[in-house]
């Protein structure tokens, strides 16, 4: 055990995945991914991550159900949740606040703010 | 009767050189004070000396700091953009699957560049037109029946230069074309063989903008590469009666 923050990575798309898990390598992070929503629940409840960054849409389960079970769950619900976001309008951003999350980021991924936003919760 | 009164001269003697001695002393005091007040004043110019030395030195610290700051900030952006580039040359060439390789493309321009319409057309030579092999996000009717003639997408399959829509951002509806933001062709050894066409960009993106031209030359050369690496493998798999 070397006392890295454990982050879970949730993408149903693999460029995505890649892109996130390459910005975060560099860091003193230990990352485990997962390919949609449910798989998210599982690996989550097993892994007990220290933050999660989930995209929205998924199949099986959006991010914004799996966020909104994680947050309802007694053993995940203090997990904090960064939502990862294709639509940044008003009314999406808005659900995302509403299923529990702590925080978002739009796509296309802007390293600097994803690292800005990442380090700020994982300081929090 | 006291002595002044015997001998008032002696008396005013006594008080003369009283007061002389006092006045030696005052100057005495005086001298030794400007003495001091001289070494005070050389000492307080060393300070001011020192604090204009300390002051320059505290701002080109500031200066050199904000220097590091900005190159610091510069070499961030440029490995995220690094990061953007072998990322997508990683997951164009990650495998053989001409599928994979599709959606690896569609997944570049909605991750990376952030469109969410866009349509890959290959160049049929013999007839000189555009056939939409894959698309996302736009009617794919609307897409087809493209020869080279048929405005910017046309031009970059005839030219094999990339477009970009004046400004970087297109109209945000109205008619496909109307919506077109760029146009990259697919070249191989020279040669085009499809282009790939984007539409509109997700509502967050402002504009086309330098890290995603570069993303459009990798995608120029290392998709088109990739695809027909794709092709020669289904061929081979095929074995030589494919062949």
């Amino acid at each position: 055990m070397d006392g890295k923050k454990k982050i879970l990575v949730v993408d149903d798309s693999k460029t995505a995945l890649f892109m996130v898990t390459t910005i975060l390598k560099k860091e003193p992070y230990e990352l485990v991914t997962a390919c949609d929503g449910q798989q998210a629940l599982e690996v989550a409840a097993a892994e007990k991550p220290d933050l999660i960054l989930m995209d929205v849409i998924m199949p099986r389960k959006t991010g914004f159900e799996a966020c909104r079970e994680l947050k309802g769950r007694e053993d995940t619900k203090s997990i904090p949740v960064i939502l990862v976001t294709t639509r940044g309008e008003g009314e999406n951003v808005e659900k995302g606040w509403q299923s529990g999350c702590n925080d978002y980021v739009t796509k296309p991924i802007n390293a600097q703010e994803l690292l800005a936003k990442v380090r700020n919760i994982i300081a929090g | 009767m006291k002595t002044s009164q015997k001998d008032p001269g002696a008396y005013v003697r006594r008080v003369q050189e009283g007061a002389s001695s006092l006045a030696q002393d005052l100057i005495a005091e005086i001298e030794r004070l400007q003495v001091l007040v001289a070494a005070l004043e050389a000492e307080k110019q060393r300070h001011e000396a020192e604090q204009a030395r300390l002051q320059a030195q505290l701002e080109s610290i500031r200066s050199e700091s904000q220097t590091f700051s900005a190159r610091y900030a510069q070499v961030e952006l440029q490995n995220s953009n690094l990061a953007n580039l072998y990322v997508a040359g990683y997951r164009l060439h990650g495998t053989l699957d001409r599928a994979e390789v599709i959606a690896a493309i569609q997944e570049i321009i909605a991750n990376l560049v952030g469109s969410e319409e866009a349509g890959l057309f290959a160049l049929d030579a013999a007839t000189q037109t555009l056939r939409l092999e894959a698309s996302f996000g736009l009617d794919p009717e609307a897409a087809r029946g493209l020869t080279l003639d048929s405005g910017p997408i046309g031009r970059a399959a005839r030219t094999g230069e990339i477009y970009v829509v004046e400004g970087g951002k297109p109209a945000e509806s109205g008619a496909l074309l109307d919506r077109l933001t760029a146009c990259i062709p697919l070249t191989l050894e020279g040669k085009v063989t499809g282009v790939i066409a984007l539409f509109r960009l997700l509502p967050q993106k402002a504009a086309i903008e330098d890290l995603d031209r570069e993303l459009f030359e990798l995608l120029a050369t290392q998709a088109a590469a990739a695809l027909y690496c794709t092709s020669l493998h289904a061929k081979h798999a095929a074995g030589p009666a494919a062949r």
